[in-house]
C-alpha cells in the first residue's frame, strides 16, 4: 500500500510539472511582461498573496513566485511539510489557472463558473460568516450513477449547503438539467482537479475581507478557515494522487475529506474519512465538520403558536386521551452516543391514533433519545420539563403534567386535520433541535403505544427518575465549582442580581443551578453568566471575594457585598418575582415566610404584598428577604442565623408543600421529628403574641435560640 | 466659603466613530466628561446634529418643513435642500417605503433611492430601514453594498437581524452599524458583545439604546442612556464604550401632540409648534443625558439644537 505522504508529494510533483508547462507555454506565446490579472478582483492572484505577500502582475512576476512555490514542495516525511506541499499544490494550480487567464478575461466561454470575483466573495461570505449559509462543500469527481449526483447535490442544496462543482460531476447533473449558477448556490467551477484554486482563492479572500487576516500570516489564515468557514470535500472514486494532494491542503486548512475509495486511503478521523455508500456523504460529511443545521419550520398539518398553549381539549371533542393517570405513560429525553442515533427519525412503536376508538383512554411514551457535544445528562430534566410548551403549542393538542404522569389529548379537529403520533416526534423534533441548538446535534424520537412496552418503559424510566434525584440531592453547594448569576430580571429591576447555586434556586423558582448551566451554555451572552468561587471568605454564612466582585459588576456598582444564607448581613437582593418573602419576627426571634399566593396577614400585621414593597427593588434590606420555595427547605437557609429552625410561621399551603423536605432537613440538621406542625399558621392564629403561645407550647427550637439582633 | 472646582475627568472615555468621508466626514464620541461638562474638560466631539426626511418626500402641511424643501421634488433634490439647512451635520433618509406592512417596496426599488441620495450629498449619510426585522435582514446589507466608499451609518440592526447586517455593513462593504436594543443596559450590552464576536471593532459601531419622546415614558431612556455613559466611563465597561444616536424624529412627530390638528384641539395652538416644542425637549434631555448625536426632522428644531450645543460646548 502507497503511503499517504508519498501519495501527496507524487501529486504536487504532477501539478507542478503540468503548472511548469503551462507557465512556460504562456510565457513563449505571450511574453513574459504580458500582465497577469483575475477579473474584478483587487486580491492579485489570491493564493500567492495570501502565501507569499507577493502581488502578481505580469508573467515575470508569476514566474518568480512560481519558484518560491517550488521551496514549499518538500517532500519530508512530516506532518508540516505534507500540509506546506498542499498549499503548494494550490500555489501551482493557481499558476496554471492565471495562465488561463492571462490569454482570456474569460477562459471558460460561460461553461465553467473559473474565478470567483470579490463581489461574489462578499456576496457569499455575509451569509458564511453568519451561518445563513451553514458551510459549503468541494465535490469533485464522478458519482457513480447520475442520478446519485444529482441526489447528492439536491440534498445539499436543501439544506442550504453551498455547493462547489469540480470535473465530472459537472456533466452528470447537466444530462440531468440541473440548475446551476451562484444564485441556487450550485457552481461548477470547472472541469479539472486544477480549478480548486478557485475555491481556494474564495476562502482566501474571505479570510482577508471577513477575518482581517494579514497576506503571509499563515497560521491566521489556518485558525480563521478552521474556525470560520466551514467547508468539506466529498471526492468520488477514483481518488488520484492529484486530488489527495489538494486534499492535503484542504486538511491543513480544517476541511475534511469524504470520499469512497479505499484504495490507498488511509482514513484519518476528523480528515479523511472513508464512506463507502455514497448516500451517506451529506450525513458523515456534517458530523465530521460539525456543521448544525437550523430548523425553521415544525412539520405539522394542524397550526402550532404560543396562543394555543392554554387550549383545552375537552372531553366530547377528544379523538383519543393518553392518560397517565390510569395506564403507563411517560416521556423522557435520554442521552445518547452520537453515534447511536439517527437525526430526525421518528418510530411508532405499536398502533396509531386510527387504530384506537374515538375517545378511548390509552397510554403515550414519548422518548427523545439525543447527543451532542455539549450535552450532559444533567440536561436531561431540563430539555423534559418543556415538552409542556413544546406539546400545548400545536393546535388541538392538550399536554398536561411531566415524567411519568402525562395527559394528553388530541381533538377531532387535529385529527381529520391529519395529526398522527407521528406529528408528536415532528414537534419534539423540531423544538429541542432548535431551541438547544448549542447542546443537541441529533435527535430522533420513539412514541410508544403498547402497554407491554410503556409497562417495562416506566419500570426502566423510574430508576432514572431515583438516580436524578439522588444526584439533585447530593449536589450542593461545596461540590460544585462555580456558582451561576442570573440577570435575567433586570429590565425592571435594573439594580438586582440573583447568584443561583445547587442549594439555592432563583427567588422567582424557575431557575435552578442546573438551568443556569443550561442556560448559559445556550446562550453565553445572555443572562446567566458563571461566577466562580474560589476566593472563600467565609463559606458557613456564604461569603466569596469573586460572588462579591460578580454582584458588584453585574448590578454596575449598586451593590458591594452578598451574603448567601444570612438575612441579616448583606442579605441577596429581590427584583420583584419571588416566591416567598421570609422577615424576621421579632416576638419570637423567628422568621415568618409568606407565599405569593397567601392573601391574608401574617403575624408581622402584614400582607405579602406590604412585604413585597420592602423588599424588591434591587436593595438589602436586613431582615427582609426574597426567595424560591424550594429553598426554604435548603440546609443553606439562614444558616448565618441557625437555619430553617428560625421558622415560626408560615401560610398552611405553604407549609403542606415543602413539609416533607423540610421535615428531614430539620431531623437532619436538629434531629427534630415532624418539625413542621412546630410552626404556626393561618388557622392557628395570624397574632404574634398567640403566636408565641404555640411555638411554647410545642417546644420550638427557635426559643432556646441566640436573639438576631 | 470659596467654591471649589473638582473638575471630574475620567480615565476612560467613550469610542470614536467616524461617519462619511473627505472634509464633511463627522466624529461621535471621544468624550471623557459628562455630556456638556465642558466646564471639567473638552469635549472632544460635541454631539451632533441630522436632519431626517423619508422617501415618502417632507411633511409640506408644516409651514417651515415646507420652506426648507421649496421646490425640492426628487429625492436628489430633497438631500440636497436638506443637507444646507443651518446646523445640519449629517443627513438621516429612512427607506419607509420597504415596510412590508405599508408599500413594501423592492429592495432594487430602495437601493436605488438611497443611492440617488447618496450620490447627491457630501455630509455623513445615515440609512433608517423598513423597521421590519426581516425586511431589514434582507434589505440593510444591499443598502451597505450599494453605498461602497461612503462610509455611511446604517441604524436598526437588531438582536434578531444583527449578524447578516452588520457582517455586510461593516465587514463586506466598510460601512457603520449601528444596534439597536430596547431601553435595558444589559440588551446594549449583550448586542455589543455581539458585535465584537463577530470581529466587529467598537470604532465600527454606534448605539440605539431606544428611544422615546418626552412625556411618554421619557425618564426610563434617560435613564438608560444615563446608566450607560455611567458604566462606560466610571467602570471602564469597554462594550458600552460606543458613541449614542437618538434617532427622535419619527417618535417625536408620531404622537397626539404633535399629530392633532389645529381644528380638532384649537387650544393646543399651533401644531409646527407643538411638534417643534417636543422634538427640541426631547433632544435637549437626551443630549444632557449622554447621546453623542440626535436625528431632528424639523429645520426650527435642528437649528435651535445645534445653537444650544455650540453655546455650551
Amino acid at each position: 500500500m502507497k503511503k499517504l505522504f508519498d501519495r501527496v508529494f507524487d501529486g504536487a510533483d504532477e501539478m507542478f510539472a503540468l503548472a511548469q508547462k503551462a507557465l512556460d507555454e504562456t510565457i513563449a506565446e505571450l511574453g513574459e511582461n504580458a500582465p497577469v490579472s483575475m477579473p474584478n478582483t483587487a486580491y492579485h492572484l489570491a493564493n500567492h498573496l495570501t502565501y507569499f505577500k507577493r502581488q502578481i502582475m505580469s508573467l515575470k512576476d508569476l514566474r518568480a513566485a512560481f519558484e518560491e512555490d517550488k521551496t514549499w514542495n518538500i517532500h519530508e516525511p512530516d506532518l508540516g511539510s505534507v500540509f506546506k506541499t498542499g498549499y503548494a499544490t494550490f500555489a501551482a494550480a493557481e499558476v496554471i489557472e492565471a495562465c488561463k487567464y492571462a490569454k482570456s478575461d474569460d477562459p471558460y466561454n460561460g461553461e465553467y463558473h473559473g474565478h470567483l470575483s470579490d463581489a461574489e466573495v462578499r456576496e457569499l461570505g455575509v451569509p458564511l460568516v453568519t451561518n445563513d449559509i451553514p458551510g459549503f462543500v468541494v465535490i469533485h469527481g464522478k458519482a457513480p450513477t447520475d442520478e446519485e449526483a444529482l441526489e447528492l447535490i439536491k440534498g445539499y442544496q436543501a439544506r442550504g449547503i453551498f455547493v462547489f462543482l469540480l470535473g465530472e460531476v459537472i456533466a452528470q447533473a447537466r444530462r440531468l438539467n440541473m440548475n446551476m449558477g451562484f444564485p441556487v448556490r450550485v457552481v461548477a467551477v470547472g472541469p479539472d482537479v486544477w480549478q480548486v484554486a478557485h475555491i481556494i482563492s474564495f476562502v482566501n479572500r474571505a479570510a482577508m475581507i471577513f477575518g482581517a487576516v494579514q497576506p503571509g500570516e499563515r497560521w491566521d489564515f489556518d485558525d480563521y478557515t478552521f474556525w470560520r468557514i466551514h467547508a468539506f470535500v466529498n471526492a468520488f472514486d477514483p481518488v488520484s494522487d492529484l486530488v489527495v494532494s489538494c486534499g492535503a491542503g484542504a486538511i491543513a486548512m480544517g476541511f475534511p475529506v469524504i470520499t469512497d475509495d479505499p484504495k490507498d486511503m488511509w482514513p484519518v478521523p476528523k480528515s479523511i474519512i472513508i464512506q463507502p455508500d455514497t448516500k451517506d456523504f451529506i450525513e458523515t460529511s456534517l458530523e465530521a465538520r460539525d456543521i448544525k443545521l437550523k430548523i425553521t419550520k415544525v412539520d405539522i398539518p394542524v397550526s402550532y403558536s404560543s396562543a394555543f398553549e392554554g387550549e383545552i381539549v375537552r372531553r366530547d371533542a377528544t379523538r383519543i386521551d393518553f392518560d397517565g393517570s390510569r395506564f403507563d405513560s411517560l416521556e423522557w429525553v435520554r442521552m445518547r452516543e452520537i453515534h447511536e442515533i439517527e437525526d430526525h427519525a421518528i418510530e411508532i412503536i405499536g398502533p396509531d391514533v386510527e387504530d384506537f376508538e374515538e375517545g378511548e383512554r390509552v397510554g403515550l411514551g414519548i422518548v427523545a433519545e439525543v447527543a451532542g457535544k455539549n450535552m450532559l445528562t444533567d440536561f436531561e430534566p431540563v430539555i423534559e420539563r418543556n415538552f409542556h410548551n413544546f406539546i400545548n403549542c400545536a393546535e388541538g393538542i392538550m399536554h398536561t403534567g411531566q415524567r411519568d404522569l402525562i395527559r394528553i389529548r388530541i381533538s377531532k379537529d387535529a385529527f381529520n386535520a391529519g395529526f398522527r403520533l407521528r406529528h408528536i416526534g415532528e414537534i419534539v423534533y423540531a423544538k429541542i433541535k432548535s431551541e438547544y441548538e448549542a447542546l443537541i446535534d441529533k435527535c430522533q424520537v420513539k412514541i410508544y403505544t403498547k402497554s407491554e412496552d410503556l409497562k417495562e418503559l416506566r419500570t426502566e424510566i423510574n430508576k432514572v427518575f431515583d438516580t436524578r434525584d439522588a444526584r439533585l440531592a447530593s449536589m450542593t453547594d461545596e461540590t460544585v465549582d462555580v456558582f451561576y448569576n442570573c440577570i435575567l430580571c433586570q429590565s425592571f429591576s435594573p439594580a438586582h442580581v440573583c447568584i443561583v447555586t445547587p442549594e439555592r434556586l432563583g427567588l422567582c423558582g424557575a431557575v435552578s443551578w442546573l438551568d443556569a448551566k443550561a442556560m448559559n451554555q445556550l446562550d453565553p451572552n445572555g443572562a446567566c453568566q458563571v461566577v466562580t468561587k474560589e476566593r472563600v471568605v467565609d463559606e458557613h454564612v456564604g461569603i466569596w471575594e469573586d460572588v462579591n466582585e460578580n454582584v458588584a459588576a453585574q448590578s454596575h456598582g449598586n451593590l458591594q457585598q452578598v451574603t448567601l444564607y444570612s438575612i441579616m448581613v448583606d442579605p441577596m437582593t429581590s427584583c420583584g418575582c419571588f416566591e416567598c418573602i421570609c422577615g424576621i419576627e421579632t416576638y419570637s426571634n423567628g422568621v415568618v415566610i409568606v407565599n405569593r399566593e397567601h392573601t391574608g396577614i401574617t403575624p408581622l400585621g402584614m400582607s405579602f404584598s406590604e412585604m413585597a414593597s420592602m423588599t424588591g427593588g434591587g436593595v438589602q434590606t436586613p431582615g427582609f428577604m426574597g426567595h424560591g420555595k424550594h429553598f426554604i427547605a435548603s440546609k443553606k437557609f439562614m444558616r448565618a442565623e441557625g437555619g430553617p429552625a428560625r421558622i415560626v410561621w408560615m401560610p398552611k399551603a405553604l407549609k403542606e408543600l415543602v413539609a416533607p423536605k423540610l421535615n428531614a432537613t430539620a431531623k437532619e440538621l436538629y434531629g427534630i421529628d415532624n418539625y413542621v406542625d412546630m410552626i404556626g399558621d393561618e388557622t392557628i392564629t395570624d397574632d404574634p403574641e398567640v403566636l408565641m403561645n404555640h411555638l411554647s407550647e410545642k417546644g420550638h427550637p427557635v426559643l432556646s435560640m441566640e436573639p438576631l439582633f | 466659603m470659596p467654591f471649589k472646582h473638582n473638575p471630574q475627568v475620567f480615565s476612560s472615555s467613550i469610542g470614536e466613530t467616524v461617519l462619511g468621508t473627505g472634509e464633511k466626514a463627522l466624529t461621535l464620541g471621544g468624550e471623557n466628561v459628562w455630556s456638556l461638562y465642558s466646564f471639567d474638560g473638552a469635549v472632544k466631539n460635541p454631539p451632533a446634529v441630522g436632519i431626517e426626511f423619508s422617501d415618502q418626500g417632507p411633511d409640506r402641511s408644516l409651514p417651515g418643513v415646507a420652506a426648507a424643501y421649496e421646490g425640492a421634488e426628487t429625492l436628489a433634490e430633497l438631500a440636497k435642500k436638506a443637507e444646507q439647512v443651518p446646523g445640519v451635520q449629517f443627513v438621516a433618509f429612512r427607506l419607509a417605503g420597504s415596510d412590508p406592512n405599508g408599500d413594501n417596496e423592492s429592495v432594487a426599488d430602495s437601493v436605488a433611492k438611497v443611492k440617488e441620495v447618496a450620490d447627491a450629498i457630501s455630509l455623513p449619510l445615515v440609512v433608517t430601514g423598513s423597521n421590519n426585522i426581516d425586511k431589514d435582514a434582507e434589505l440593510l446589507p444591499k443598502v451597505a453594498e450599494a453605498l461602497q466608499g461612503k462610509n455611511a451609518l446604517l441604524l436598526n440592526a437588531k438582536e434578531e437581524n444583527y449578524k447578516g447586517i452588520a457582517v455586510a455593513a461593516v465587514t463586506a462593504y466598510g460601512q457603520k452599524v449601528s444596534g439597536e436594543s430596547a431601553v435595558d443596559i444589559n440588551l446594549a450590552k449583550q448586542l455589543n458583545v455581539l458585535f465584537s464576536q463577530l470581529g466587529i471593532k467598537n470604532e465600527n459601531l454606534v448605539e440605539n439604546l431606544g428611544q422615546g419622546v418626552v412625556g411618554y415614558g421619557f425618564e426610563y431612556i434617560i435613564s438608560t442612556v444615563e446608566r450607560v455613559k455611567l458604566a462606560a466611563l466610571t467602570q471602564n465597561d469597554a462594550a458600552l464604550q460606543i458613541p449614542v444616536i437618538s434617532p427622535i424624529s419619527t417618535e417625536a412627530w408620531t404622537v397626539k401632540e404633535s399629530l392633532a390638528t389645529e381644528e380638532e384641539i384649537p387650544e393646543w395652538g399651533s401644531r409646527e409648534e407643538r411638534g417643534i416644542g417636543l422634538e427640541v425637549s426631547t433632544a435637549v434631555a437626551s443630549i444632557a443625558a449622554g447621546s453623542n448625536a440626535v436625528i431632528l426632522m424639523h429645520p426650527a428644531s435642528v437649528a435651535t439644537v445645534s445653537k444650544l450645543i455650540a453655546e455650551l460646548v
